[in-house]
């Protein structure tokens, strides 16, 4: 029996991350709201308590505090999914979900700022951070287009991992920053298949039906 | 080539699904291009007559799209059908969405508002999609790109790329002043040409974009 909370705001997409793992594994979860704007409640003492670095999504488990987005999705696979469906074993399949959480940590951040500066209005070149995200995008789409080739529907594997659920926000929510989904064929296809899994919930920004 | 001036390819046939809709643009101008349930394309102006927001955003149900906005739903005919808001309402025939001419060819979806154009000719019988390849560069430097790769013109937008048994067609839709979209596909059967070929085409694609690309990069620095 899981004693999960989550301490989440509803309009910040790594805590959706979050949201979306703990539905998607069928879990059941306690909500805290923490007030990210314009209250930055995240930066406070009581949250810097338990996360030092004053982000979100933070997850409590019992006695385990966990921060950061991937850590969170892996601890969550690890401990509820004990098919491992999400975070395959096999060494191969294991790597290359990792390679994909990576891209979401890193190659994805300028997607992650573009859309804190354009709904926010927290400070950034905004032309610089769609163009890259245009560019993650781009990878994205090209590597789903070979997939799409080898009669794969996923990033990795045979059904949906972490690695679809870490890359899908950033990408249904491009549209709060300026970037449409015209110029991405293979990914408008893989996102109407991650909307119809059990489990899926949208966030405002992404439409609810589809 | 702009939407009156002749056939503008906008996508692989295969990118739409039925009830599906996406956005693309011809120069600019905002096309919505989508596929009712029965399997038949469509392309319409992409601006919902009540507030202006995109119908692209929106979502299909049977045969009518409807907006995200406000749910306003139109028919193939792009006449407004159902107003939410009003549920008894007999619709005025004036709440219409101009709709384009759409023909489905060589498995690309082709538009345009003129009467008297064709679609470039090219004998095909079999065809195996691609992709479509989105570059930043102007539609003029794409299509010299692929005239130097090897392809034959057969119309100022499209053109057929001949390597050693295989022939790919290709037709170029300039989606803004600096932006192209080059439409390939594989003359020949999927029995024969799926996967592998597909995949190796595909990936030739992507090199001319990444050439293409490069040179606009060092033009700038220059």
């Amino acid at each position: 029996m899981s004693d999960i909370t989550l301490y989440n705001y509803e309009l910040d997409e790594q805590s959706y991350r979050a949201r979306l793992a703990l539905s998607m594994l069928g879990l059941e979860w306690k909500t805290i709201a923490i007030d990210m704007f314009p209250g930055a409640e995240q930066k406070k003492p009581e949250m810097l308590a338990l996360n030092p670095l004053g982000t979100l999504p933070v997850v409590r488990d019992g006695d385990l505090v966990l921060h950061g987005t991937a850590a969170i999705l892996l601890y969550l696979a690890k401990a509820y999914d004990p098919a491992g469906r999400w975070l395959p074993e096999e060494p191969a399949s294991f790597g290359a979900v990792a390679q994909w959480l990576g891209f979401s940590e890193t190659a994805m951040a300028p997607a992650v700022k573009a859309r804190l500066q354009a709904v926010f209005d927290i400070s950034g070149d905004a032309a610089a951070l769609r163009q890259a995200a245009r560019k993650t995008f781009r990878i994205m789409d090209d590597h789903m287009i070979a997939r799409h080739f080898d009669g794969k529907e996923w990033f990795v594997g045979d059904g949906p991992t972490l690695a679809d659920l870490a890359l899908f926000p950033s990408f249904a929510l491009s549209r709060d920053y300026g970037v449409e989904h015209d110029e991405y064929p293979a990914l408008r296809r893989w996102v109407r298949r991650f909307r119809a899994l059990k489990g899926f919930h949208a966030m405002p920004g992404i439409p609810g039906y589809h | 080539m702009k939407l009156n001036e002749g056939w503008v390819p906008v996508g692989l046939s295969s990118s739409i699904e039925p009830g599906t809709s996406t956005g693309t643009t011809i120069e600019g101008s905002e096309i919505v291009v989508w596929r009712d349930n029965s399997g038949h394309a469509h392309a319409w102006e992409d601006r919902c007559p009540h507030r202006g927001m995109r119908l692209s955003f929106g979502f299909v149900r049977g045969n009518h799209i409807a907006c995200l906005y406000h749910g306003w739903q139109y028919d193939t005919a792009g006449q407004c059908r159902y107003i939410p808001a009003h549920p008894t309402l007999d619709v005025p025939q004036t709440i219409k969405v101009p709709i384009y001419r759409v023909k489905e060819k060589y498995g690309i979806i082709w538009t345009t508002t003129a009467e008297d154009v064709a679609i470039p000719e090219a004998e095909a019988t079999e065809i195996t999609p691609v992709r479509s390849l989105y570059v930043d560069r102007p539609i003029d430097d794409v299509f010299t790109a692929f005239m130097a790769a090897g392809m034959t013109s057969l119309h100022t937008n499209a053109g057929k790329v001949v390597r050693g048994d295989d022939v790919l067609f290709v037709a170029f839709q300039a989606t803004a002043a600096a932006k192209t979209a080059a439409h390939i596909a594989i003359f020949g059967s999927a029995a024969v040409y799926r996967g592998a070929k597909q995949k190796h085409y595909a990936q030739w694609a992507e090199g001319l974009r990444f050439e293409l690309e490069a040179a606009q990069g060092e033009a700038e620095v220059a």
